[in-house]
């Protein structure tokens, strides 16, 4: 005779220790890749900065999140301050997602408003009504930099304080995005008035030049609590949206903006090089 | 209100259908008068009265958000407007006459 198995019991223990409820627990992109990169998905209820320059694809990566969220089951919101919310359902459907479907269906809203408006203090904030009808799990701001316009730059970081309190507080799992000219030196410095401190995991794309030619990295420079892959990954825009390739392992200086082969790579060039020299010998 | 006031309130100027186009392709849009002004290319002066006559007939909503009063589509009300008016056409023919 079998003793029975507690719904809590061993199975879960055994989960927790293999990683597997952890896991679970994740917030997942839905891209695997990224996923994989981040160990299983973003935080539960974390505050992730998207950071990157003009056509790194920050909007389609956003898109893309609450999109798979939707299909996930998990509702979502996107909140635009520069583009209509009809130029958004124009360029997610070239991927493929038809949101105003998904919005008829309430499981998701694009919110077009004015950064002030989100700035304003008061008893009613711009997204009670819109948190409370739709209930999201996901939601994404583009951008956080449009609130510079609006704000002192020595307000800046408590501004975004209470951006990121206040989903945090509605357990919203959110994905900021923040426009960096670039990203590149020693200090890895993704916004100049110290937002980084305030997020929870940073996901940067920048354009590299290699060999004359433009590519695209993704790296996660931030996650806290958690363990996440450290290298750089080339990724393209296709037209299902972002997909992440392989890492840039045989280059160096990606960041800094000064690419070149690692020595390992270069040694094994020369060595073809001779190779190739003594069989036409 | 019938159908057909319903119609001729909607349509009664230009202004207004340019809303009406603007809130029915970006119905997630959230604003105060003033912006929503800029993004149909006119001032808050020339769109107010429009405005209002769109809050009264319940199509927009207004509320306040700290300082600002902001406006934005009642998506409920805008389908029930939306059939008011489409079973007020299916009962004229092209002509006009019922």
């Amino acid at each position: 005779m079998t003793t029975p198995r507690s719904k809590i019991g061993p199975s879960g223990f055994d989960q927790l220790f293999s990683g597997k409820a952890e896991n679970q627990l994740r917030v997942k992109t839905g891209i695997v890749e990224l996923d994989e990169m981040l160990r299983g998905g973003f935080m539960p209820g974390d505050a992730v900065m998207l950071a990157g320059s003009a056509g790194t694809g920050k909007t389609t990566l956003a898109l893309q999140y609450l999109v798979n969220g939707v299909k996930q089951g998990e509702p979502g919101i996107y909140v635009t301050f520069e583009e209509l919310p009809d130029q958004i359902h124009r360029d997610a459907k070239n991927f493929g997602w038809d949101l105003r479907k998904m919005e008829e269906e309430d499981k998701f809203r694009v919110i077009c408003t004015s950064p002030s408006l989100v700035l304003e203090t008061g008893d009613n904030s711009l997204l009670d009504d819109v948190l409370r009808d739709i209930q999201p799990r996901r939601l994404v701001i583009d951008s956080l930099s449009h609130l510079e316009m609006f704000v002192k730059r020595d307000d800046m970081r408590m501004e975004a304080y209470r951006v990121v309190r206040y989903l945090k507080t509605h357990g919203v799992s959110s994905v900021l995005l923040w426009e960096s000219p670039q990203i590149s030196g020693g200090s890895f410095s993704v916004t100049d008035v110290g937002l980084s401190f305030l997020v929870d995991c940073i996901v940067a794309l920048k354009p590299v030049e290699i060999e004359s030619s433009m590519r695209k990295a993704l790296v996660i420079l931030k996650m806290r609590g958690s363990d996440h892959d450290k290298r750089l990954r080339e990724y393209e825009i296709t037209p299902a949206g972002i997909k992440i390739e392989s890492a840039f392992t045989n280059y160096e200086g990606l960041i800094s903006g000064s690419p070149r082969k690692v020595a390992s790579e270069k040694f094994m060039e020369l060595f073809r090089g001779a190779s190739e020299k003594q069989k036409r010998a | 209100m019938s159908g057909g006031d319903v119609l001729s309130t909607l349509l009664a100027s230009e202004i207004r259908a340019d809303l009406l186009v603007l809130f029915h392709r970006n119905p997630g849009l959230i604003d105060t008068v003033d912006g929503i002004a800029r993004r149909i290319g006119r001032t808050s002066i020339t769109v107010n009265a429009d405005v209002g006559e769109l809050l009264q007939l319940g199509l927009l909503k207004q509320k306040r958000i700290g300082a600002s009063e902001v406006v934005y589509l009642d998506r409920a009300k805008d389908r029930q407007i939306l059939e008011s008016v489409a079973n007020h056409l299916k009962t004229i023919n092209i002509g006009g006459e019922k």
